[in-house]
C-alpha cells in the first residue's frame, strides 16, 4: 500500500516526479495522487507539455558525418590507431 | 597510470560512440555549427589525451559533457558563478502559480502551439548561463540529474535548485511570447488554432 499525500506535497516534488528522479514507492505514491485529484492533474499535463516543448528544442548538426570524419582526422594526427 | 599504453580501442567502443550527441550537445550549447564542429573536436583530442585519467566503468558520456562544457566556458571566458536560486520546492510550489494564471488567461494548451515552439530554442539561449547549460543537459539531451550534477561539476541539489529556477524563467518567457502572438482569451483571437498532435 502506498503512502497517502496531499496536493502541498505533490506540488513541490512534482518536477522530481516527472523527471523519474524519485524513489519507486514515491513515484507510485504520486502517481496515484494524480490520478484522483483534480486539482493536481491538469497541472501536472501543463508541465508534461512544457517538458515536450523543451525536448523538441533538441538540435541536430546538417552533416554529422563531416564531424566525424574531421574529429577522425585529428585523433589519428594525434596518433590514434584504434585497429 | 604514467606509462600505461593508451588504449585506442577502448576509446574507439566507449567514447566515440558518443559523437553524435556530442555533437547535438556542442549545437545546442554554441549555437553555431562551424564553433560546434571545433568544439567537438577540440573535446575528443583533449580526450584522447586524457584517455588514461578515464575510469573505466564510470559513465563515459557525462566524462566527455563535462570536458566539452569546461572547454566551453574556459574559450569564452564564461566561468561559472555563483547564481542566486530558491530552494528547488518554492521554485516548484511558482511553476503551480504560473500554471494558474495560464489557466485564468486561456493559455494552457501554449506548449503545444506552433508559435510557442519556434520560441523555445530563443528562450533557452536567453536564460543565464548557469540555468541555460542545466536546461540543456536534463531537458533537451536528457541526463538524469546525478549525470548533470558530475558534467556542471556541483551538487546534485544545484542542479535541482537551478534547473528549477531554468523552467520557471522559461515558462514565463514562453507564456509572455504566447500572449504577444494572441494565443489566449484575453487577446483578440478570432483565426482558427494551429494545434500540434
Amino acid at each position: 500500500m502506498t503512502q497517502m499525500l496531499d496536493c502541498d506535497h505533490v506540488m513541490r516534488q512534482l518536477w522530481d516526479y516527472l523527471d523519474e528522479e524519485l524513489t519507486a514507492d514515491r513515484m507510485e505514491a504520486i502517481r496515484e495522487h494524480l490520478t484522483i485529484c483534480k486539482r493536481c492533474h491538469p497541472h501536472a499535463e501543463f508541465e508534461r507539455s512544457f517538458l515536450r516543448a523543451l525536448a523538441k528544442a533538441r538540435r541536430e548538426h546538417s552533416n554529422p558525418a563531416r564531424v566525424a570524419h574531421r574529429v577522425r582526422s585529428a585523433l589519428v594526427a594525434r596518433g590514434y590507431s584504434p585497429a | 597510470m604514467i606509462g600505461t599504453p593508451r588504449d585506442d580501442e577502448r576509446f574507439e567502443r566507449e567514447a566515440l560512440r558518443w559523437l553524435p550527441d556530442l555533437t547535438r550537445f556542442a549545437v545546442s550549447l554554441t549555437r553555431s555549427e562551424v564553433e560546434a564542429e571545433d568544439l567537438v573536436q577540440s573535446t575528443f583530442l583533449i580526450a584522447l589525451e586524457r584517455w588514461n585519467q578515464y575510469v573505466p566503468g564510470t559513465e563515459c558520456r557525462a566524462w566527455l559533457f563535462t570536458l566539452c562544457r569546461n572547454h566551453f566556458f574556459r574559450a569564452n571566458e564564461r566561468a561559472k558563478r555563483s547564481v542566486a536560486t530558491e530552494a528547488p520546492e518554492l521554485e516548484a510550489l511558482a511553476a503551480a502559480a504560473i500554471h494558474a494564471a495560464a489557466r485564468r488567461d486561456g493559455l494552457e494548451d501554449s506548449f503545444e502551439r506552433r508559435e510557442v515552439l519556434d520560441a523555445v530554442d530563443a528562450a533557452i539561449a536567453s536564460l543565464p548561463v548557469a540555468f541555460r547549460e542545466v536546461a540543456l543537459l536534463v531537458d533537451v539531451h536528457d541526463h538524469s540529474y546525478v549525470s548533470a550534477s558530475a558534467v556542471m561539476g556541483v551538487p546534485i541539489g544545484t542542479v535541482r535548485s537551478r534547473l528549477f529556477r531554468a523552467r520557471r524563467l522559461l515558462q514565463e518567457k514562453l507564456l509572455i511570447h504566447a500572449r504577444d502572438a494572441g494565443i489566449g482569451t484575453r487577446a483578440d483571437n478570432t483565426a482558427p488554432r494551429e494545434t500540434l498532435s
